[in-house]
C-alpha cells in the first residue's frame, strides 16, 4: 500500500532527523576538542542534511493534508472534505504534531542560514552554535519520534474528516502560530552564540554584534504574534475585548518582555561595555521562557483556551530545560574572570541608569506574569491544591509597572549617555511635560474623568512629546547644517540614523497602542438587549435597528445572522450582521461579531442569542480608541524594520574596525 | 576545557567592578518592592479550586467567597434564557447536583461541553452564582471558550 510506505518514509526523516542532529552535536564538538575540522565539515553537511529531513517531512504532511488523506490520524483530526483550503494548509500548524514539526522544520532552516550567513566568519564560535542547535533538534525529534508523531496511520480509512477547529477558521489564526513561532524558534541563535561565546572565553561584543539582527528578528516576530494573537482574540472569540491574561497569552508575552529588556540591556554592552553577566543571563532565560511557551501552550498543563489536552512531554521539556540551565551555569562560573565590567555607572540621571531601570521593570512584570501562570501548576504539585489567578490580579500588578514603563520611556529619550546636567534635565523636560498637562486639562474639560485613565493618557502624551521634540531638534538641525528641506530632512534623519530613529519610532508605536488600550480598557461601554425585528437599541450616539434573522448555508457551516443598521446622531452610517455559525462536522458553535471601526471608537456587536419569536438578543459594546492598538503595532513594526536596516555609519565604522584587524593580523 | 581556549582579541584592562553598591541596593529595593506589591496582589486576588466533592465537603465555609470549581456538565439540564441571558445548568459528580447561574451570553461550546470551570460564589441557597465560565470539551483538539 503506497500510503502505509508514505507513512513510513515520513516517520523515517524524523528518525533520521534525529540521528543526524545527534550526529552534528558530537561531530562539532569533536572538531573543536581534538582540532580536528573534517568533522566540522561534516557537522556542517549534517545541518543542511537535517534541514532537508525535516523539509521533506514538511512536504509530505502538507501533501496528506491538501490531497485529504483521511487515513492519516493527523489529516482526519484536522481537515474536513468541505473546508476551505487556505485552511487546510494551515493545519499543518493547527495540530500538536504538526506543530512541533513545524518548529523542528524552523530549526532547521535557521541552522541552515546561520552558516551561510557567518560562511567565513567566527570560526571559533560557529561549531558551538551548530552543536547547541543540533542539541535542541534532536531534544524536539525525540517528541515527534517517540510521543507525538504526525505519520500515524488509521486501522481504516474515515469517510471524512473531523475538520480544523472553526474558531481557527480565522485569517489572523493563520499566520498566528506561523509568527510566534519564527519568534521563539529565532531567540535559539542568539542564545547559541552566547553559549558559543561562554565556551570559547571570547566574551567581548562580537556575540552580540553577530546576533543583534537575529535577536531583532525573534523579537520582531514575537511582537507579531501578539499582535495576531490580540487581533484574533477580539475579532473571534467575541467578548469585546483582546486580552484575558490567558496562561498561553502570557507564555507568548513573558519572553516578549525579557527580550525587550535584552535589545536594551545589550545597547549599554556595546556602547560601555557594561552588563557582560546580565546580557548573557537575559538572552539565556529569554530563550528558555521562548520553550517553556512553547510547552505551555502544546501541553495542556495549565488550563487556557488553547488547551490542547495533557500529554506525556512535561518531563521532557522540564529535563530539556533543566539540562540547559545546568550547562549555562556551569560555564558562566567557568568564565566569571572574563566577565568583568569595564565601565562604571556613572551617574543615576544618565541613560544607562534609566535602561537599567527599565530592565528591571520589565523584569519585575515578566515575574509578576510568570507567577500568576504558573502558580496553579505549582500549588497543586507542593500543596495538593489548585491556586488559581485571574485577570485582575494580573492587571493589578502590571498596569502601574507598564505605566512607570511608559514614564521612562519619555525620560529615557531625553537624557544623555553617562550624565546630564540639571540645566539640560530642565530645558528637555519642560515641553513635554507642558504637553502632558495640557493635554489632561483638555480631556477634564471633554468630560474624562476617571483618574487611571487620565494619568495614562498624561504619561502617554509626555513620552510622545519627548519623542517627537527628539525629532524635531534633528530636522531643525539638518535643515540648518545641511540646507535640506522639511520633507527631505526627516527621511535623511531616520536614514543616517536608523538604529536610533527607528526605536524613537517603535517607542511612537507603543504610545500609539498604549492609547488604544486605555481608551477601551478605561472607556468602555456595553448593553446587553433582546430586540423583536423592528426594534432598536441605543448606546452613546448610536441606535441599533435590529431587521431580522436570516439563516443561510456557507461552505461549511449554518449560519444565523441578525440584519442591523446603524444610525449614528440619527443619520443611517453602516449596516452590520454580527452571526453564530455551526460548523455540523465539528459539532461546533462559533460566533462572529460584527464591528463598525473608526479611528474615535469601535461599535462592536455580539449576536448573543436568538430565539423562536424572531427576536435576537444583543450585546452591543463601544471601545474607544481601540483602533489605535492596532495602528501602533504596525508603527511599532515599521520601526522595528527600521532598526534591522544596515547603518550607513555602523557600517563605516565595522569597515575601520575590519580594516585595523587585518593590519594588525589579528 | 583549557585546550579549546581561543585567546580572544586583546582587550583594555578591566577597571573598577561596574555597580557600585549604591545601585545595587537600590536595585533589590525596587524588586522588593515590586515582590511586596505582588505578594499582597496576590493575596487578594488568589482563587481556590475545588472540584464538587471537595466543595460540598467545605460547603459552609465556602459560602459567599469567590472560588473556582469543576465539575461535569449535566447537558439535559441546561436551561438558556436568550432574552434575558440568563444561562442555568447543572455540575453532576458522586451523587452531589450542584445548579449554576450565570449571567451573561452563553459560550458557544456549551452544547458540546463535557465539565465546566465556573467561578464565582455559592450563596445561601446552595446555588452558584458564577461571575465566569469555561467550558471543556470531550475531544483531544478541543476549543473552550471562555466568556
Amino acid at each position: 500500500m503506497a500510503l502505509l510506505q508514505i507513512a513510513e518514509v515520513g516517520n523515517l526523516t524524523l528518525v533520521l532527523g534525529m540521528v543526524v542532529s545527534l550526529y552534528v552535536i558530537f561531530a562539532a564538538i569533536f572538531s573543536q576538542l581534538k582540532r580536528r575540522p573534517e568533522f566540522l565539515v561534516s557537522a556542517k553537511h549534517g545541518v543542511f542534511v537535517v534541514a532537508g529531513l525535516t523539509t521533506l517531512a514538511v512536504v509530505i504532511l502538507e501533501w496528506a493534508l491538501l490531497t485529504h488523506q483521511f487515513r492519516f490520524e493527523y489529516v482526519a483530526n484536522h481537515v474536513s472534505r468541505n473546508q476551505p483550503a487556505f485552511y487546510t494548509v494551515s493545519a499543518l500548524w493547527g495540530g500538536q504534531e504538526g506543530s512541533l514539526l513545524f518548529w523542528v522544520w524552523l530549526l532547521g532552516l535557521f541552522g541552515a542560514a546561520v552558516l551561510i550567513q557567518q560562511a567565513n566568519q567566527r570560526k571559533h564560535l560557529v561549531p558551538w552554535v551548530i552543536a547547541f542547535m543540533a542539541f535542541t533538534q534532536t531534544f524536539f525529534f525525540a517528541l515527534l519520534v517517540f510521543i507525538s508523531s504526525p505519520f500515524v496511520l488509521l486501522p481504516q480509512t474515515p469517510a471524512d474528516g473531523v475538520g480544523l477547529n472553526p474558531l481557527l477558521q480565522d485569517p489572523g489564526m493563520f499566520i498566528h502560530p506561523v509568527t510566534q513561532y519564527l519568534g521563539y524558534v529565532g531567540f535559539t541563535v542568539p542564545f547559541a552564540f552566547a553559549l558559543a561565546a561562554l565556551v570559547t572565553g571570547d566574551l567581548s561584543y562580537d556575540w552580540i554584534r553577530t546576533t543583534r539582527r537575529w535577536a531583532l528578528f525573534a523579537w520582531l516576530f514575537l511582537s507579531l504574534g501578539l499582535l495576531f494573537g490580540m487581533r484574533w482574540a477580539y475579532v473571534e472569540l467575541g467578548w469585546g475585548g483582546y486580552w484575558g491574561w490567558d496562561p498561553v497569552e502570557n507564555a507568548a508575552l513573558i519572553p516578549w518582555l525579557t527580550g525587550t529588556a535584552y535589545l536594551h540591556s545589550v545597547m549599554i554592552q556595546e556602547k560601555r561595555g557594561m552588563l557582560k553577566v546580565w546580557n548573557l543571563v537575559l538572552i539565556m532565560l529569554t530563550f528558555l521562557l521562548c520553550i517553556l511557551g512553547t510547552f505551555i501552550t502544546r501541553s495542556g498543563v495549565i488550563q487556557s483556551v488553547h488547551a490542547f489536552g495533557v500529554s506525556s512531554m512535561g518531563p521532557l521539556f522540564l529535563a530539556y530545560i533543566a539540562a540547559v540551565l545546568v550547562v549555562f551555569a556551569y560555564l558562566m562560573y567557568l568564565r566569571m574572570d572574563k566577565l568583568k565590567e569595564e565601565n562604571r555607572l556613572d551617574s543615576f540621571v544618565s541613560r544607562e541608569a534609566t535602561f537599567l531601570l527599565n530592565n528591571l521593570i520589565l523584569l519585575g512584570a515578566a515575574v509578576a506574569t510568570l507567577w500568576g501562570t504558573i502558580f496553579p501548576m505549582l500549588s497543586e504539585i507542593f500543596a495538593g491544591k489548585q491556586i488559581t489567578v485571574a485577570a485582575p490580579f494580573f492587571n493589578q500588578i502590571n498596569g502601574p509597572i507598564f505605566l512607570a514603563l511608559i514614564v521612562l520611556m519619555g525620560v529615557c529619550t531625553l537624557i544623555g549617555w553617562r550624565r546630564a546636567s540639571p540645566a539640560h534635565l530642565k530645558r528637555n523636560f519642560m515641553p513635554p511635560l507642558l504637553l502632558a498637562v495640557v493635554t489632561t486639562v483638555l480631556l477634564v474639560a471633554l468630560g474624562v474623568r476617571d483618574p487611571y485613565g487620565l494619568v495614562a493618557f498624561a504619561a502617554a502624551t509626555f513620552v510622545l512629546g519627548t519623542v517627537l521634540l527628539e525629532f524635531y531638534r534633528g530636522i531643525r538641525a539638518r535643515m540648518r547644517m545641511y540646507r535640506e528641506n522639511a520633507v527631505v530632512a526627516p527621511v535623511q534623519l531616520v536614514n543616517k540614523n536608523r538604529r536610533r530613529y527607528g526605536g524613537y519610532i517603535v517607542h511612537i508605536g507603543v504610545i500609539l497602542a498604549v492609547i488604544g488600550i486605555v481608551g477601551s480598557t478605561f472607556f468602555q461601554s456595553e448593553l446587553q438587549k433582546n430586540v423583536m425585528p423592528g426594534e432598536a437599541a441605543t448606546l452613546g450616539q448610536y441606535t441599533l435597528q435590529f431587521e431580522k434573522l436570516k439563516m443561510t448555508q456557507e461552505n461549511n457551516a449554518q449560519v444565523i445572522a441578525a440584519d442591523l443598521v446603524v444610525f449614528e446622531n440619527g443619520a443611517q452610517v453602516d449596516t452590520l450582521r454580527p452571526l453564530k455559525a455551526y460548523y455540523p462536522a465539528a459539532d461546533q458553535m462559533t460566533t462572529e461579531v460584527a464591528v463598525r471601526t473608526t479611528l474615535r471608537e469601535d461599535l462592536y456587536v455580539i449576536l448573543a442569542g436568538w430565539n423562536d419569536d424572531g427576536s435576537a438578543t444583543l450585546k452591543i459594546i463601544i471601545n474607544p480608541l481601540v483602533v489605535w492598538l492596532w495602528i501602533g503595532f504596525i508603527v511599532f513594526i515599521v520601526g522595528t524594520l527600521i532598526a534591522m536596516l544596515p547603518d550607513p555609519r555602523h557600517a563605516q565604522v565595522a569597515e575601520r574596525v575590519r580594516a585595523e584587524k587585518a593590519l594588525v593580523g589579528a | 576545557m583549557a585546550s579549546i581556549l581561543q585567546n580572544p582579541p586583546a582587550r583594555p584592562a578591566a577597571r573598577s567592578s561596574g555597580l557600585s553598591i549604591k545601585y545595587i541596593l537600590g536595585s533589590i529595593v525596587l524588586l522588593g518592592v515590586i515582590a511586596f506589591v505582588l505578594f499582597s496582589s496576590f493575596q487578594s486576588n488568589a482563587v481556590y479550586y475545588y472540584t464538587l466533592p471537595e466543595l460540598y465537603a467545605q460547603q459552609t465555609e465556602l459560602v459567599g467567597r469567590t472560588v473556582r470549581v469543576n465539575g461535569p456538565l449535566d447537558k439535559a439540564s441546561i436551561a438558556n434564557d436568550q432574552k434575558n441571558l440568563v444561562l442555568k445548568f447543572n455540575l453532576v459528580e458522586g451523587g452531589h447536583v450542584l445548579p449554576v447561574v450565570y449571567r451573561g451570553v452563553a459560550p458557544d461550546t456549551m452544547s458540546s461541553g463535557e465539565s465546566v470551570v465556573a467561578e464565582g460564589k455559592l450563596d445561601g441557597n446552595g446555588v452558584f452564582q458564577a461571575d465566569s465560565i469555561l467550558v471543556k470539551c470531550p475531544s483531544k483538539y478541543e476549543k473552550s471558550a471562555e466568556q
